[in-house]
């Protein structure tokens, strides 16, 4: 296990987004995260990469309690997220804003540059070297947002609907990328809405819905399973 | 946190992906103010020389924080004030060279700055500037209560006493070259910072504070940093204001005109650039020196009307600011093939 969440809660004001959820990643796998909107996913995700506090419960990395960890000290021993709404340096070149990332494992400007000239490759923007984060597709926004979060050298990644927004071929590129990442060691966790894209990816799936955990499984057992069907899946995706 | 999270290679190894360009421009203008210094008769002019350069640096070191950082600081006449008031009470009261005292004045104004800024870049935005502004002004009314130190609010008269010793020469000339020396040491700190780690993390946080964090950035550490150099340097700029207006008082030293002038410098030159506050003060302090002496004893204010309409003008020309609107057109004027040589000798890596 490189993660563990126990019993994590969070309110905000009188409602509860996380009731009591506990479930742990495997070193290397892509663990995918659905349910429907307003789930709890992204406060999942906030709660694990230190935005949030949980008011309740703990999570564990690599064996150590990083409850109490802020977010840059979470990055620093591996624990990466990217948000859903894209967060770009915008005034910065692509070059700079994955420099930024590579910046954290060393503090000479030429290391950083090749390190994160590496990750711009892996996701594709080696093109777009110079242009300015805010001129960029959202395709192209989505890589960055990942290219500079590999460049900080994770163990854990957590992305956050990367896939919203992408056209089909863009897709299948973003699909062949995650198992290339997952290829160099590195564990996914995975929020996504698109169902196809999810669950040829993942070897596994964890369900929310109202902040609670409902199933846990391979795609097909919890394609399969009712409560899943009920709330999040619908009956047609049955059908299909 | 463990070792193995240790940084790899040197950070001071950012002086080797400094633009060449940048020291080409800088060594030019060395050289042009250094012949001016010496050739120019004129005392005015030679005055209006030494106080570009002066503002130029000032703003400068304003920059770091105020553009680097994007924390719009409204208080740093405070770090001018007591670089100011430290050198030349050690030198009047114990007889300490402002030369020394220059840097204690700058320790002085960095461990201010690093004790206002550790509470205040909680704060973003426009409270944040507003605890800049009412710091300055405690610092104001301090320095006004202390009279059996700083003389309140009569001021502080630097005898003159020529010496290099003494930080005073006769010649105008020396003080422009003392000035474009401070201006060579704050843009040369500003390029460096420009292209270090620090300043792409300063970038990162005055675009996207959160997702900074999320990379792993401290923010508030990395702010603290750009504060405790800007500091450092606009107090510098403080000693040799006193030396070389021979007279400091509360009310000017510490005022926010002031602060809103080294704002406005680097606003209209560029905004978190390194040549932007260089440039700005060019245009600007000549105007104001110049509207003052032709317009200033007409009618009242006169010259504050011009001066204010340029300003809005040259605002709303280039909202960018001068040096990026340059930039901008250069490369619209130039392609690609300008662009590309310029950008390769940080391909050398």
């Amino acid at each position: 296990m490189i993660l563990q969440a126990e019993n994590l809660s969070k309110s905000f004001g009188g409602l509860a987004a996380l009731k009591g959820v506990s479930f742990g990643i495997e070193e290397g796998e892509i663990l995918g995260l659905i349910g429907p909107n307003g789930a709890g996913k992204t406060t999942l995700f906030n709660v694990l990469s230190g935005f949030f506090r949980s008011d309740q419960g703990r999570v564990v990395f690599a064996g150590e309690t990083v409850s109490d960890l802020k977010a840059p000290q979470r990055c620093r021993i591996g624990l990466v997220r990217t948000f859903q709404v894209v967060k770009p340096f915008g005034g910065l070149t692509v070059l700079q804003n994955v420099m930024v990332g590579s910046f954290l494992r060393t503090a000479d400007p030429g290391l950083a540059r090749e390190r994160a000239l590496e990750a711009m490759e892996l996701v594709g923007l080696s093109g777009r070297r110079d242009t300015a984060a805010k001129s960029l597709t959202i395709s192209d926004r989505k890589r960055l947002e990942v290219a500079r979060a590999l460049a900080t050298r994770p163990r854990l990644l957590h992305l956050d609907e990367v896939m919203a927004g992408l056209n089909p071929t863009e897709l299948v590129q973003m699909l062949d990328l995650l198992k290339q990442i997952r290829g160099r060691g590195v564990t996914l966790l995975v929020i996504e809405h698109i169902m196809a894209a999810i669950m040829t990816v993942s070897e596994r799936l964890l369900v929310l819905h109202h902040g609670e955990k409902i199933a846990e499984g391979t795609p097909k057992d919890v394609a399969g399973d009712k409560r899943v069907v009920d709330a999040y899946l619908g009956e047609e995706y049955l059908l299909a | 946190m463990s070792a193995t999270t240790r940084s790899e290679g040197s950070m001071f190894s950012a002086y080797r992906f400094i633009p060449h360009g940048s020291l080409h421009a800088l060594a030019g203008l060395a050289v042009v103010a250094a012949v001016l210094a010496f050739t120019v008769k004129d005392k005015f002019f030679l005055h209006v020389l030494i106080m570009m350069l002066l503002y130029a640096s000032i703003s400068s070191a304003w920059n770091i924080v105020g553009g680097f950082a994007g924390q719009l600081s409204l208080g740093h006449a405070a770090f001018f004030g007591i670089g100011a008031y430290t050198s030349t009470l050690l030198f009047i009261d114990l007889g300490i060279s402002p030369w020394f005292g220059m840097v204690i004045g700058g320790a002085l104004a960095t461990l201010v700055s690093g004790a206002i800024g550790y509470p205040s870049f909680r704060l973003r935005g426009p409270f944040f500037t507003l605890v800049t502004i009412a710091f300055a002004e405690v610092v104001r009314l301090l320095t006004l209560y202390a009279q059996g130190l700083t003389r309140g609010s009569i001021g502080i008269s630097v005898p003159f006493r020529p010496a290099v010793g003494n930080f005073i020469f006769r010649q105008h000339s020396a003080y422009a070259c003392v000035a474009l020396a401070f201006l060579v040491l704050t843009v040369l700190v500003g390029l460096w910072i420009q292209n270090s780690r620090l300043g792409y993390y300063l970038a990162a946080i005055r675009e996207d504070e959160d997702a900074a964090q999320a990379l792993g950035i401290d923010a508030a550490r990395y702010k603290l940093v750009a504060v405790l150099i800007s500091a450092f340097l606009t107090a510098l700029g403080g000693t040799f204001y006193a030396q070389y207006i021979f007279y400091i008082e509360p009310f000017q030293t510490f005022s926010l005109d002031f602060s809103v002038l080294l704002a406005m410098m680097a606003i209209i030159g560029g905004l978190g650039t390194v040549w932007g506050p260089v440039a700005g003060a060019f245009l600007v302090t000549p105007l104001q020196e110049a509207l003052q002496a032709k317009l200033g004893g007409e009618l009242q204010g006169l010259h504050l009307v011009v001066y204010g309409t340029v300003l809005i003008v040259v605002v709303i020309l280039l909202p960018q600011g001068i040096v990026p609107s340059l930039a901008a057109w250069g490369k619209r004027m130039f392609g690609q093939r300008e662009a590309r040589p310029a950008a390769s000798p940080k391909g050398g890596a």
